[in-house]
């Protein structure tokens, strides 16, 4: 774990706290998240229960727009796009048939799409926003936070703005308002707002 | 005459032989696995003969081991199936046990997890009760295990070997009333044991569950049961053709006190009472037959001498 800045899990029980920590090493390390994070602390008290983890994300990239991976091309009132990278292909297809509708976008190939638009349809098309990588990567820390945090504590709240995420979960009805219990924490890691 | 149990490991080639002369001795191969090239049996011999069988395993590149489990089913409780507990700890624990020869099952509850939440339904305390022995692999943290005991111990009637993170000193402390075995620095984990000090806690394991067996077998020579398990087994696997149309590895498995016959109860429960053990002596006599809650199984729990005034 030598990448992550600042680690730290605290429990009131010390031992079960050391075994969480290597729990939460491995958890990590598998789900291939490391590179993303930068800092984490995790404090555990069995005995409320309540697990809390917070942390801050490295630089996020940035949202993936259609000329990162396509070619645009004009023929005529014909657009085309040469796709490069077809793991955005999907979600593009997706937005350009809820945009222009189905009878205007055609597929000759598995890497091709011709649209029929107008001038005024043309203008920013290169620009469409495709893909947000936040989304994933949230979705990501999310899922690793709920493998690490012990089976049953099923009631969760979590949050990522501006590169900061936390995650609370608990076995009985959290607080309404969990910001004091997660500013403790970050403040702890000496990131207080 | 005592039984010892081992695990025999060798070559496909003339293990035949092997398996005459473990009958010769009066033995009897609990379990047979064939895996590629080799025969792995786990069988109860004579103490006496436990050198001829090394002699004559020689030249066929066979080793014999004392495997302390042969003849015992363990159930290994996980508290989910979900990523949390399952594969690495329980895994590893009932892959371990059945090297030492005990035949495990592994049993993932419905609900078992947290420390509020966690309980056993009807249904899997009727199928651990059906075990010699079970293990609870619990989590690492002290105050949960204290809370959700009573609920995994209540109903229970076999021996219950706990695991958890916290030291094997602080589970005895925490466990009221105690539990017959404990193995502690072993809770929940997401990695595969492969380093030293965790196969030793494999091993821990392994002793911690050789000796609540131990107990349990001297409690049974006591009052000594009517038929040995193996015994019946066999008795079983010789008079009644239909087991040799079941198609799972052990059709009949050996517990310390009874067998599990893996045939429907129905259609043969009422021809399994009537199989003949010795002239005038039928398993019915000397055993409560009963449907098993695992499957629609048969489960044979021999009666004691105490019981029947019989003993063959």
């Amino acid at each position: 774990m030598g990448t992550l800045e600042y680690f730290q899990v605290e429990s009131t029980e010390p031992a079960g706290g050391e075994l969480y920590r290597r729990i939460a090493s491995t958890v990590i390390t598998d789900h291939d998240i490391l590179r993303v994070l930068d800092r984490l602390r995790i404090f555990i008290d069995p005995e409320v229960p309540i697990f809390i983890a917070v942390g801050i994300t490295r630089t996020v990239p940035r949202n993936v727009i259609v000329r990162d991976f396509a070619g645009i091309t004009y023929d005529g009132d014909k657009v085309i796009l040469s796709i490069a990278d077809e793991t955005y292909l999907a979600p593009l297809l997706e937005l350009l048939w809820r945009k222009f509708g189905k009878e205007r976008i055609v597929q000759p190939d598995r890497f091709t799409i011709e649209m029929h638009l107008n001038t005024e349809e043309r203008e920013g098309i290169e620009e469409i926003v495709v893909a947000d990588p936040t989304e994933g990567l949230f979705r990501d820390l999310i899922y690793t936070m709920q493998v690490i945090c012990p089976e049953g504590f099923k009631v969760k709240k979590q949050s990522f703005q501006n590169g900061k995420f936390w995650f609370v979960a608990s076995e009985n009805t959290l607080q309404e308002d969990v910001t004091p219990l997660v500013e403790e924490q970050f403040s702890i890691m000496g990131e207080g707002s | 005459m005592i039984l010892v149990p081992i695990t025999y490991k060798g070559g496909v080639y003339r293990h035949d032989e092997i398996l005459d002369l473990i009958e010769d001795m009066g033995g009897y191969i609990i379990q047979k696995h064939m895996i590629a090239q080799e025969v792995v049996l786990q069988a109860l011999i004579p103490r006496e003969d436990i050198e001829t069988l090394r002699v004559l395993s020689r030249p066929l590149t066979g080793e014999v081991i004392f495997a302390p489990l042969v003849g015992t089913e363990i159930a290994i409780v996980s508290m989910s199936l979900e990523i949390h507990h399952l594969p690495h700890a329980s895994c590893d624990v009932a892959e371990y046990l059945r090297t030492a020869g005990a035949k495990t099952n592994m049993i993932g509850l419905a609900r078992g997890f947290g420390k509020r939440i966690g309980l056993l339904s009807d249904e899997e305390r009727d199928i651990i009760n059906e075990h010699d022995l079970v293990i609870y692999l619990f989590g690492n943290f002290e105050t949960c295990i204290k809370q959700k005991m009573p609920t995994f111990r209540r109903g229970i009637h076999i021996p219950i070997v706990v695991t958890g993170g916290p030291s094997t000193d602080a589970l005895k402390k925490i466990i009221d009333p105690p539990v017959a075995g404990y193995v502690g620095g072993f809770g929940r984990f997401m990695h595969r044991t492969k380093e030293a000090p965790e196969i030793a806690k494999l091993d821990d394991i392994v002793s911690e569950v050789s000796r609540v067996l131990d107990g349990r077998r001297s409690d049974i020579a006591k009052d000594p049961l009517s038929i040995s398990p193996a015994r019946l087994m066999d008795v079983i696997l010789e008079q009644l053709p239909d087991i040799h149309d079941v198609t799972s590895p052990v059709p009949v498995v050996v517990q310390m006190d009874g067998v599990r016959v893996k045939l429907p109860y129905d259609p043969f429960a009422v021809q399994l009472k009537k199989v003949e053990v010795e002239k005038g002596v039928t398993v019915g006599m000397i055993s409560d037959i009963r449907p098993s809650r695992m499957r629609d199984y048969i489960l044979v729990k021999i009666k004691p001498f105490s019981d029947t005034g019989l003993m063959v």
